[in-house]
Parts: C-alpha cells; structure tokens; sequence
C-alpha cells in the first residue's frame, strides 16, 4: 500500500513537474531546436519574467494573468536583442555557435545581475488563493501550486502547436528552421521570420516565469538549475519538436520524481541526462524528431 | 522586345578565386535559354547572383527594367525570378501539400482558395497523389518534381531550372521537359541549367556556354554544340552523353 501510493503520488507530481518543465523549454525548442541558436539565456529570461510577474502580483494581479499581458513587452524585447543579434552576428557571417554561445551566456549573466541590483538576492514569491491547499483523488495528493501551472503547460503547448501547423507564419517559421535559403527564394525574409519566432520565445519565457514562480519562491539565480534540464528536455523531444517538447519533458519529469521517492533526491538531476544519453543512442534525432 | 533579365559585367569572387564574371547575358520575356558548361564553370553561381543567395562583387542585374542588384533573394522571388535548387532542398518535417503552402503567404489568393492552387500545381507535375506524404519520404524523381512545384508556386516570370533533370531516365525526362514546355507555353521565360546534351538541345531557343566564369559561346543551340572551343572544353569531357 505504501509502494503504491508513493508511486501514485510519484507519477503525480512527476507529470505536473514534466508540464512545468515543458514550459521553461518551450522557448529553447523554438531558438535552439529550430532557430539554432545556442540560447543558453532562456532560462535567466524566464526568471526575469518571474520578477515582472512578482512586480505585478504585489499590485494584487494574478500571475497567469499578469503573464499573458507581460508577454507583449517581452515579445518586443525578444524583437529587439534578435535585431542587435542579427546585426552583430548572422548578416557578417559570424553566427558561429561558440560565438553565439559566448554571447548568450554573457546575456544570462547579464540579467542575473541586473534582477540581483533591482531586487537582491532574497527569494520573492507570489501571493494566490490556493496556495497551500492541495487537489486529493484517492491516494494522489497533489499542492494546487503545483496543479495550477501544470495545468497552463498543455494549453499554451497545443497553441503554439496549432499556430505552427495552421497559420502561414507558423509554416514559415518551420521551414525557416530546415532551409533559410530555400525559404528566401520562397519569397520569405527568414531573418523576419527569424526575429518573430525569437520574439515567441521570449514571450514565452514570461508564462514560464509565472509557472515557476507559483511553484515556488525564486531568486535571480534560479535558472541556473533549469539550464541543462531544459537542453536535454528539447534535445530528447527532437529538435523543434513542439508536442515532442512536453513528451519528453513529462519522461523527464515522471523519471526524477520516481528516482526522488524510491532511490535518493540527489539522483534526480543527473535523471534527465541518463535518459537523454541513452535515447540519443537509439535514436540520434530524438524521440519525436524527423531526420533532416 | 526588351529584355527581362539583364545581367551587365556580372562578377562573382570567393576571395582570391573569381568564379565567375565579368559575364553580360539577357534574357527576353518567355524565351527559352538553355546554360551549359563544365562543372565548376560559374553557372550555379551565375543563378544564384540572380535569384540572390549570392551578392555579386560587381555589375549590375536589372529585372523588368528594375536594378536588382541589392535586392535580398525574398524580394526577387516576390518579384518573380523562382529557381529550382540542382539539390532538392524540400522542408523536410512537412508534407507535400505544406512544402508548397510556405510561399504562398504574400500571394493575393484568399486563403480558402489557397489549398486548391497548391493542389492544382501538385496535379500539373504529378504529385497530387502525394500530397499529404513527408517531403522526407519522396524518390528523386518526386523530390525533383516538388522542387518544380515550389518554384511554380509564386507564379514566376522566370524560371531557373538548375539540373532539375539529373539523374532521371529517359521517361522521367520527357515528362520535365513537357512541364518546363507547358510553362513557357504560359509565357514564363526558363533558364535550363543541363549537363544532359540532348534534353537542353531539344528544349533551348538559345544556349550559352560558360567556362571558367565566363561565356565562350552563344547562339542557336547547334551552332554553340558545333563550336570548336565547346567542344573541347565540354563534350571532349563528357563525350558519349
């Protein structure tokens, strides 16, 4: 009885933790499973928008609400640094990866530090109604402030899936990510195309933000654990994949949190990793990923 | 009749290597041109100044009385120079149908209507009964016919066809040239890129032959495949082709 319902409550929490995931890896499955571009400041990004939503909160808004405003200005933010990108490195030919590497990782430092001098280190949360409150089904206890994001995950995630498959820029931005060159006699600008699909990604980061911050109280550093989760979340999903993202961010999840009731907590981060080595074994362009 | 294309002392480098140039070609609204060369003589280069992937180094390319020669390859392609890639470069992760949904974004077609043209292109090359596999899973054949189609899609004034014929057989051919035939026909002007002799003999107006960048013959096409200096660069090459 016991074995089962750590497992059920395992499974639980794995899969509510898999969606959270799938949200801080959606924007990195748009910039490096199909922009390639190495954007190891996603993560810092999400975390910027954590505190935007914070800011916001403290005027009484609720977070997915303050989110899905917010991300208009990040979107126009995502717009901008794409442009100085752009300008700085693709148009002379020097969007090497470890260039953009460099860049990128300067830019996530960038805002750790700049959220550190505006609000310090000390860790902000958010204030909601069902905070401390937990959803029981049987033997599942699951936190609602877990339940609550969780649940934002598969709708935005079937959104941009739609945009993607249904609408011509969503086409565009697919193609974009196989053939810049057979995009542009197609009549496409693909650094327009480039930019908006940045601009997405950033967008999303803020809605991630608002998922992580409700977990759980955040600091300018937080991202930092995210990082190679995040990487291994879009790299075992197949680059760009978007369904493939919250797959394999839910196998990732499930498999942490069952390594964290039944063998040890400190195993759980190195989870992610085994199984993307040993799916990447099997199958090198991922689970839902298409041969290019 | 003045000319849709003009390329004037058209030059290509790639540091000290001068691909092509200076090279001056025009090309007259629904004529058939056929390039010919050796490989490595300049002539995807050429195409790819026109249809801008590549910035010329010098010279100037004028379509339809517009000087193009800054122009990025998105605008001329909405201007109406398509190309096919001597490659096929498919959206690979998309279907058939998708693969030719992509250009067709600035298009004044409504969108309701948009499906059936891409359906009415399919059927005109012959895929129509492919339409919702993975571009990934299409034979060569296939592969060089949705490189066509996607060409066609942005209804083009021109049309460079870069080895889009390679590697077919004999019926295979027949059926490109027919479409290509069919096109020009409509009044689309096609530049056919061709290693296969008889293909680009048959179906070219004019033929011009480059080598090492620049053109050494030009002309009706048997009288460019009888010059002395062709016939040593190329077929003394590729003799029995």
């Amino acid at each position: 009885m016991v074995f089962l319902d750590l497992a059920l409550n395992a499974l639980a929490s794995g899969i509510a933790l898999g969606c959270i995931y799938a949200l801080v890896a959606l924007g990195l499955a748009i910039t490096f499973g199909l922009l390639h571009i190495p954007n190891v400041a996603h993560p810092a990004l999400v975390i910027a928008g954590a505190y935007a939503v914070v800011l916001a909160n403290m005027r009484g808004i609720d977070p997915i609400l303050a989110a899905l405003v917010l991300t208009l200005p990040f979107y126009a933010v995502g717009l901008a640094f794409y442009e100085f990108y752009a300008r700085a490195f693709e148009r002379r030919g020097r969007g090497n990866t470890l260039q953009s590497l460099t860049l990128f990782f300067g830019v996530s430092l960038i805002v750790e530090i700049a959220l550190v001098v505006a609000f310090g280190t000390d860790l902000r949360s958010v204030s909601v109604p069902y905070v401390g409150r937990s959803f029981e089904l049987g033997l599942i206890v699951l936190p609602y402030r877990f339940l609550v994001p969780a649940l934002l995950a598969p709708a935005v995630i079937l959104g941009l899936w739609l945009y993607m498959t249904r609408t011509h820029s969503g086409l565009a931005m697919r193609a974009v990510a196989h053939d810049e060159r057979a995009l542009s006699i197609s009549g496409h600008d693909p650094v327009a195309i480039k930019r908006h699909a940045f601009g997405l990604a950033t967008a999303l980061a803020v809605l991630a933000g608002a998922a992580l911050v409700i977990v759980g109280p955040v600091d300018p550093f937080a991202g930092r654990v995210h990082l190679g989760r995040v990487f291994a979340v879009v790299v075992l999903a197949g680059l760009g994949s978007i369904p493939g993202t919250l797959a394999a961010a839910i196998i990732i999840g499930v498999a942490e949190a069952f390594v964290t009731a039944f063998l040890s907590p400190s195993w759980a981060p190195g989870v992610a990793f085994a199984i993307l080595l040993g799916t990447l074994a099997l199958r090198p362009n991922g689970i839902f990923g298409t041969a290019r | 009749m003045s000319a849709i294309v003009e390329i004037r002392g058209v030059e290509k480098r790639f540091g000290a290597i001068r691909a092509l140039g200076p090279v001056n070609l025009s090309l007259q609204p629904g004529e058939r041109l056929g390039l010919i060369g050796p490989n490595g003589s300049g002539k995807t280069t050429l195409i790819n100044c026109l249809s801008g992937l590549f910035a010329a180094n010098a010279g100037t390319i004028v379509f339809e009385g517009r000087d193009i020669t800054q122009e990025p390859a998105h605008v001329r392609a909405r201007m109406g120079i398509a190309r096919s890639f001597q490659i096929p470069r498919p959206f690979t992760g998309m279907s058939v149908i998708e693969n030719l949904l992509v250009p067709m974004d600035y298009l004044p077609i409504e969108a309701g209507a948009r499906e059936g043209r891409a359906m009415e292109i399919l059927s005109s090359v012959g895929l129509a009964g492919r339409r919702d596999a993975p571009a990934e899973a299409l034979s060569q054949l296939e592969l060089r016919k949705l490189e066509l189609a996607r060409a066609l899609v942005i209804e083009p004034k021109v049309l460079v066809a870069d080895e889009a014929m390679a590697g077919l057989s004999e019926g295979e051919i027949n059926d490109v040239l027919a479409l290509l035939m069919r096109l020009n026909e409509r009044g689309v002007a096609i530049i056919m890129i061709e290693h296969i002799m008889h293909a680009v003999m048959r179906f070219s107006q004019r033929v011009v032959c480059l080598e090492t960048g620049r053109i050494i013959a030009e002309g009706l096409p048997q009288a460019v495949a009888q010059d002395k200096h062709v016939q040593k660069v190329y077929f003394g090459e590729r003799a029995g082709r």
